[in-house]
Order: structure tokens, then C-alpha cells, then sequence
């Protein structure tokens, strides 16, 4: 090799070092923030990993999160209940995390937020919201898309956010708490459900955006994999249903009373998950929402819930 | 392809390692295999675009050659028409023909032809100029013509330089495309060093400067006159930094392989007047309409109301070639205009500069000027940027609006913070800071403090560049001090760069 190209790569090599050994410490040093949101992440993963079968699982987006009282459930149905709810922007990620602690005799509610069928962008996940989660479990990384093509796009997402997160607590004083308002990481509650908002989201109105669910075309994408997932589901012995999103009586109207039943009859064709509540019981009074179109205030979530559990012992009834 | 991409970060080690690698006679096909490539992963077929114009300017090149007289002067309108040709089609069909429409409505006239549903080939403007600048050189007897259709081919598409230029002479680059170039570890070295600085202009400064631009420019209606002119500085740094740092990138890769591009843009709101910052921006565009247009039609050696003539009418075009709306034309019109203006007032400048004693404070009089400059410049931008001429005009006329209640609470805010700062030292300074300029923008303290580093870096390595060679100075270093500094610019890239970015930004002078 001519000295000038060994010249060249020793230095190559003496920078890559150099810059990889600044990345590592900001790694290393700046730790995931017990107080984020996704914090909550980690206890419904022990949740997952610890709970004994046969168990029900709540998963989908905040919509399950802010809207299901796995607590509840679990008193009114005698079942261990884990509310695996986190947010929509990870998209269909924390269901492939699911299926790898799936056992028998589990039974998998999905509530998947409607513009999921619409957009694939939406089902893929945003980049920001994946590396936060992944943060909390490096290991979840495989359970992208294309673990591979967006492994390194993650990681620098998440080098970027972790820096932002230590400058911003800085400059806001040591604590970023104010700024997150009620989604705190430490207010989930043993069963995995969100509980932040049940004190004061009653007493703090905020407005809510009056847009449509979801765009007048439905994604294949999306039932495939939910096919897929509810096939494998099924080999290890595993239930799979649908419920509808917690839904706002003005955006269902914004949206379309034709188009809402369009979702719902699509779904029917399209999968052979069955649905718990049906088309007419979906959508909510607008007292019961918050600060957006999928959570639910104590009430809402209340509700919501009390229908779920009905819906599921008269299920049970009559396929018995 | 774009530079700031992962699949960038894979094509070039590999094809620069493959050039290197193999016999100087195959490198022209490695090259142009490359090129097309690179162009190729935007829309694969608009190459056929460049196949008919690489085509038609290699038979006219050698056309140019042998003929003379009339015959020489058709083949070279017959060049130009094709070029001309094509960029009027995919560029301006569409702007021309919904003016035509609205003339008609006007009149009350019937118009039946309907816009055509096409997509402007990436860099379009770019390679036809390029691709122009050849035949005109080979007409003027100052380039010979391309023999080899390879080369003449590889001159045109060039990966480096194919969709946002630098706009190249034959001159300056087919020679270097002939030549053997071997592995010189200063060459690749300082090439390499300029794409990490490029990188850095477009991944942590102008990418950045987006979030500050596209909420206000998207929505102008919504902002008052704080938010307005923060957009629009943030716009002028963005737009520098986006395409200078293109320019870096396309300068830096082509070096390592042996090739130098000519300058594009040198520290140009450093410039003391218009003329001097058309020296500094864009130079290969301005120096190839000064060439091409400005001198054809007469230059300066006419009257004076001919010469303003000339250099409006090629300001102009200059907008118009930047893109098929008004708001480009009205940017172009407004330099020619401040151009003309500055020219013909100039003794009146010199005369106030003498009565005020600036003379005698050169730097704060150069200081002054440089401001003047950029604030023109800036202002101009408005037009640049604007969705429509209305959102633009909306702008323009609403910079000074709201300043005073903004002043008033920025007051109040500095004089509650200097009573805290006492008690509290530097973290109450900052936190004043912060709360005078929230209220001017969405974006959370860290996105403010972190661009204001990424400025300040921009900032003191632009200072440094303009007076003398910053990196003869760096390469005269200890080694180790000089691994860290290069560690330090790419962990900057890897930390700093677009956060929170879903979506890659392009380069903004791709759409041209």
C-alpha cells in the first residue's frame, strides 16, 4: 500500500475513533429520563414479561393508555388486565414487541388510532417518538419496520434528543416537569394504565382539534399485518380482538357518519379480527375527551371502559 | 441522491475508492456510470433529458468546429434552442401558460389549454447552463470541441456538481476530467475536510433554520412584525448556509478525485455593496449571465440608461431562471434595481461618508455598509421565499408591525431580570434572554440555545475563512489537536444535525 494511502487511513481511523468515543460518552452519560412519558414503557415491559397467563392485554396508542382502566377490567373480569398502551407515533412497533411475550391462553385487545389506515407514514412510526422508546429498551430496535435501513437514523435521532432533553433542563431550571405538563413517566399505575390526567383533566379545558379520523381511503398495509400478527397470535394459543379507538362525537361527525361505518365495514372484510363494540356504540359524548380527539378524561375513560367489559362478557356468552 | 443521505455515506467511499483503484483510461465510465446514478435515484427518466442535450451539443460542438460563418451561427442557435427549449418546457410551460389564462379571463376571452402535469427534472436550469456554456465556449474559439462523446457526457453530468452546480466552463473542467489524478493525501484530505464544513452548513445550521422559517413563511397572516423578520433572518442564514453548503460538498468531493470546481460563494454578506455581494453569491450563475447576457447586450461600454437597461433586464432573467413565479421575477427585479440605484448614487454615498467623518473609521464605516448590504439582501429574500406575491407583499409590509408592545414587554421582562440577576447571577441572565425570545417563536429552549451555538460556530469559522486560509492555518497544527478538531466538526453534525427531523431536507436549490 503506497505511504500516502497508509497515511490516510491512519488518520481516517484516528478521527472515526475520536468521534465515536465524543458519541459514546454523550451515550453513556446523559441516562433516559424517568420522568418521560415513555418511562411508563418499562413497566408495562416487566408487566409483559412477569404477569402469569392467561392475562388480557390492552395495546394500541394513548388512546388505550389515556382511555382503558385495565384495573377495572381486571376486578369486573377476575384476570390479571395489562394496559400496554403507550403512543400512536410508534406505530405498529409496540405490537411486534408484544407478540415476542405472547403465551397461551392470553387474549390481545388491539385499539389501534384510526389514521393508521390511512397513512402508512403513520403506521411505520416517527422517528422522534421510536428512538424515545427504544431509549428505555435498546433492544426494541428490532422491532422496526426494517430494523436494518433505520437502525442509524434512530440512534442519531436519539443522540440529538438526549443532548436537547440535557440543554432544556438546564435552561428550564433542573427540571423539564413543567413543560411536560401531566405526562409524566412516573404516573402510570401497577396494571400499566396512564393515570396523569384523571385529576386534572376534568378541570383544565383545553381545546381540541376538530379534524377528520381518518382519509376516505383505507392502507392494505395495515390489515395485513394485522392478519399476520392475529395467525401467529393464534398458533401460540393467543385471542385477538379489535376495539375502536376512543372516538369524539364532533370528529365523528366531521369525519362522516358514512365514512365511519366505511371503517367499520372495512375492517370486517379486510380481517378476521373480531370487533368488540360495535359502529354505533363508538363514538362519545365531547364531554368526555380533553385535550385531543383520542383521550378520555376519568369519566370518558370510565365509560369507555364499562362498555368494553360488557361487550366482552356478552361476547363470551355467546360463544359459549 | 441527496449528499445528506445514508445512501450518499455508502456511494461515495465507493465509487471514490473504485476511481482510485482502477487504470486512469476507465475512470471517465466509472465516473459517468456514477453520475447517472446519482441522478438517477430522484426520477430515472428524466436522464433521457441530458442523453438529447449532451447529444445535440456534441454534434454541435463538433459542428462548431467545422463550419464558419452563417452556418457555424444556426448550429449554435440550434444548440441553444434545444437547451432553451427544454428548460422553457419543463420549467416555464406551466407559468406561461396560467398568466396567458388569466390574461384571457381578463379580457373575457376563451382558453383552452390546460396545464401539463409534470415534474421539474432536478437541477434542470443547472446542467442546461452548463451544458450552454459549452457550445457558446466552442463558438467563441475558447474550448476545442469534445471529441470523446464519454467525456463531453461525464463534463455535463458530473455527479458533483449535476443538480445544484457549481455552472462549470469547459475550460475549467474538461482538461481536469482528461487528466490522471493520483492518490495525494493533502488534496483528498482538504477535500474531505471541505464536505464535513459543508455538511455542517446543511445539516445543523440551515436545516435548522427551517423550523424557524417554515411555520411563519407557511402562514404569514398569523405572525406580526417580530416573528416576521426573525423568519427572514433565519431565512437569509438558511438559504446561505443550504446552498453554500452544497457547494462545499460538490467542491470537496470532486477534489478528492482530482478536480476543482471553481468557487461558488465567497463569505458574500460580508459584501460592502450589491455589486460586491454578486461577486461573492452564487458566482458561477452570476459571472455566467454576466458572460452570456449582461456583456452580449452591451455591458457597460453604452450609455448610461442603456447599461441600467442591460443589468436589470439581466437581473431579471436571473430571477425568472430561479423559478417560473413572480415572486422570483420581483427578486431578480429588486436587485437589478438596487444594483442601478447603489451605481448611480454612488458619489452621494461617498460625499455623506466624507461629511460624517466615516472616512477616517473605516471599520465602522465597512461595519455599516456590510449592514446596509445585508439588509437589502435580506428584504429581498422576502420575495424569494414567499409561497405568492401576496404572502410576500404581506410581509414586506408588516416587518415593523407589533415591535412596540413586543419592545415594551421585552422591557419589562430585562427589568424584572436585572432586579433577579442580582440574586440569582448568569442563570437569570439566561433565563431573561429566553423569555424576550419566546415569545417570537414555538421552539423549546434547547432548539434556541443549540442554534444559537450552531450561529456562533458558523459565525467565528466564516471570520476566520474571510481573512486568510483557514485551513493552511489548521494544517500547520499538532496533529492531535487537529484529529480533535475534525472529531469535534462530525460529532457536531451527528449531534446537532436536524433534530427531531423525520424527513431529510433537500437542498433548496435542487428545485431550480
Amino acid at each position: 500500500m503506497p505511504a500516502q494511502v497508509r497515511l490516510f487511513f491512519i488518520s481516517l481511523l484516528q478521527v472515526i475513533v475520536l468521534t465515536t468515543g465524543m458519541i459514546a460518552l454523550v451515550f453513556v452519560a446523559i441516562k433516559p429520563d424517568p420522568n418521560h412519558y415513555f418511562a411508563g414503557s418499562r413497566l408495562q415491559l416487566e408487566l409483559l414479561k412477569n404477569t402469569p397467563s392467561p392475562r388480557i392485554i390492552l395495546v394500541g396508542g394513548s388512546n388505550v393508555s389515556f382511555g382503558l382502566d385495565a384495573e377495572l377490567m381486571q376486578r369486573a373480569l377476575g384476570v390479571p388486565v395489562i394496559n400496554d398502551g403507550l403512543h400512536a407515533g410508534l406505530g405498529l412497533a409496540p405490537l411486534r414487541e408484544l407478540e415476542e411475550y405472547l403465551r397461551p391462553g392470553d387474549v390481545v385487545i388491539i385499539s389501534l388510532e384510526y389514521n393508521m389506515f390511512s397513512y402508512e407514514s403513520i403506521m411505520q412510526g416517527d422517528r422522534a417518538f421510536l428512538s424515545d422508546w427504544i431509549e428505555y429498551s435498546p433492544r426494541r430496535v428490532r422491532y422496526l419496520s426494517d430494523p436494518w435501513s433505520e437502525a442509524s437514523a434512530i440512534y442519531a435521532t436519539m443522540l440529538q434528543r438526549k443532548v436537547n432533553r440535557e440543554v432544556n433542563r438546564y435552561l428550564l431550571g433542573g427540571s423539564l416537569d413543567e413543560m411536560r405538563s401531566i405526562f409524566l413517566g412516573t404516573k402510570y399505575d401497577a396494571n400499566g394504565d396512564f393515570v396523569g390526567h384523571l385529576q386534572e383533566a376534568s378541570t383544565t379545558p383545553r381545546k381540541i382539534p376538530s379534524v377528520p379520523y381518518f382519509a376516505s381511503t383505507f392502507q392494505e398495509d395495515i390489515f395485513t399485518f394485522l392478519e399476520h400478527f392475529n395467525q401467529r397470535a393464534q398458533e401460540k394459543g393467543v385471542e385477538v380482538y379489535f376495539e375502536p379507538p376512543a372516538s369524539r362525537k364532533r370528529n365523528c361527525k366531521i369525519t362522516g357518519e358514512a365514512l365511519m361505518a366505511k371503517f367499520f365495514e372495512t375492517f370486517e372484510e379486510r380481517s378476521s379480527i373480531p370487533v368488540l363494540t360495535p359502529f354505533d356504540g363508538v363514538c362519545l359524548p365531547d364531554k368526555y375527551f380533553f385535550d385531543t380527539p383520542y383521550h378520555l378524561n376519568a369519566e370518558g375513560r370510565q365509560l369507555r371502559t364499562q362498555r368494553l367489559i360488557e361487550n366482552w362478557l356478552r361476547r363470551n356468552a355467546s360463544s359459549k | 441522491m441527496l449528499f445528506n443521505s445514508a445512501a450518499f455515506l455508502i456511494f461515495f467511499p465507493l465509487v471514490t475508492t473504485a476511481y482510485f483503484l482502477l487504470p486512469h483510461r476507465f475512470r471517465w465510465l466509472l465516473l459517468l456510470a456514477a453520475s447517472c446514478y446519482f441522478y438517477m435515484a430522484f426520477i430515472p427518466k428524466y436522464i433521457l433529458i441530458l442523453i438529447v442535450t449532451i447529444t445535440v451539443d456534441y454534434f454541435a460542438g463538433l459542428g462548431l468546429e467545422k463550419f464558419e460563418g452563417r452556418t457555424k451561427r444556426w448550429v449554435l442557435i440550434a444548440s441553444i434552442l434545444t437547451n432553451i427549449g427544454m428548460l422553457a418546457f419543463f420549467k416555464y410551460f406551466n407559468f406561461a401558460n396560467e398568466n396567458l389564462a388569466a390574461l384571457a379571463n381578463f379580457i373575457g376571452w376563451n382558453y383552452p389549454i390546460q396545464n401539463l402535469s409534470i415534474i421539474l427534472p432536478i437541477g434542470l436550469s443547472f446542467h442546461t447552463f452548463q451544458s450552454l456554456s459549452y457550445t457558446i465556449e466552442v463558438y467563441r474559439g475558447h474550448q476545442k470541441a469534445e471529441r470523446h462523446f464519454g467525456y463531453l457526457a461525464l463534463y455535463v453530468l458530473y455527479y458533483p456538481q449535476l443538480v445544484a452546480g457549481p455552472i462549470e466552463r469547459p475550460q475549467n473542467v474538461l482538461h481536469q476530467l482528461h487528466a490522471e489524478h493520483h492518490f495525494d493525501y493533502p488534496r483528498v484530505t482538504d477535500g474531505l475536510k471541505w464536505m464535513a464544513w459543508g455538511m455542517f452548513k446543511k445539516v445543523v445550521v440551515a436545516d435548522r433554520m427551517v423550523r424557524f422559517v417554515t411555520p411563519v413563511y407557511g402562514d404569514p397572516t398569523s405572525y406580526d412584525g417580530p416573528a416576521l423578520v426573525l423568519a427572514t433572518l433565519a431565512f437569509a442564514i438558511q438559504i446561505y448556509c443550504d446552498f453554500s453548503g452544497y457547494s462545499d460538498i460538490a467542491l470537496g468531493s470532486a477534489q478528492v478525485m482530482g478536480v476543482r470546481l471553481m468557487k461558488n460563494f465567497d463569505h458574500p454578506y460580508f459584501a460592502r455593496s450589491i455589486s460586491e455581494f454578486w461577486r461573492r453569491w452564487h458566482i458561477s450563475l452570476s459571472t455566467w449571465f454576466r458572460d452570456y447576457v449582461y456583456i452580449p447586450l452591451g455591458g457597460n461600454r453604452v450609455s448610461k440608461p442603456r447599461w441600467a437597461f442591460n443589468l436589470f433586464i439581466t437581473f431579471l432573467i436571473s430571477g425568472l431562471w430561479h423559478g417560473a413565479n413572480w415572486t422570483y421575477i420581483i427578486w431578480g427585479a429588486l436587485h437589478g434595481f438596487y444594483f442601478v440605484l447603489s451605481t448611480l448614487t454612488e458619489p452621494f454615498w461617498q460625499r455623506l461618508s466624507a461629511l460624517m467623518r466615516l472616512d477616517k473609521l473605516p471599520r465602522l464605516k465597512a461595519a455599516l455598509a456590510m449592514l446596509i448590504t445585508f439588509s437589502l439582501v435580506t428584504f429581498a429574500w422576502i420575495f424569494f421565499r414567499a409561497v405568492s406575491l401576496g404572502d410576500a407583499l404581506y410581509i414586506a409590509r408588516h416587518l415593523v408591525s407589533g415591535w412596540p408592545s413586543y419592545l415594551a414587554q421585552s422591557w419589562k421582562m430585562l427589568v424584572e431580570g436585572a432586579q433577579e440577576a442580582s440574586g440569582l447571577g448568569l442563570y437569570s441572565v439566561v433565563n431573561t434572554i429566553f423569555k424576550i425570545i419566546e415569545p417570537v417563536t414555538d421552539e423549546s429552549r434547547a432548539v434556541l440555545a443549540l442554534t444559537a451555538l450552531a450561529l456562533i460556530i458558523l459565525l467565528v469559522i466564516e471570520i476566520l475563512q474571510y481573512r486568510g486560509n483557514l485551513l493552511e492555518q489548521l494544517n500547520q497544527k499538532p496533529v492531535f489537536l487537529r484529529r480533535v478538531v475534525y472529531a469535534s466538526l462530525l460529532a457536531a453534525i451527528l449531534i446537532l444535525g436536524t433534530s427531531y427531523a423525520s424527513v431529510q431536507q433537500a437542498f433548496i436549490y435542487f428545485q431550480f
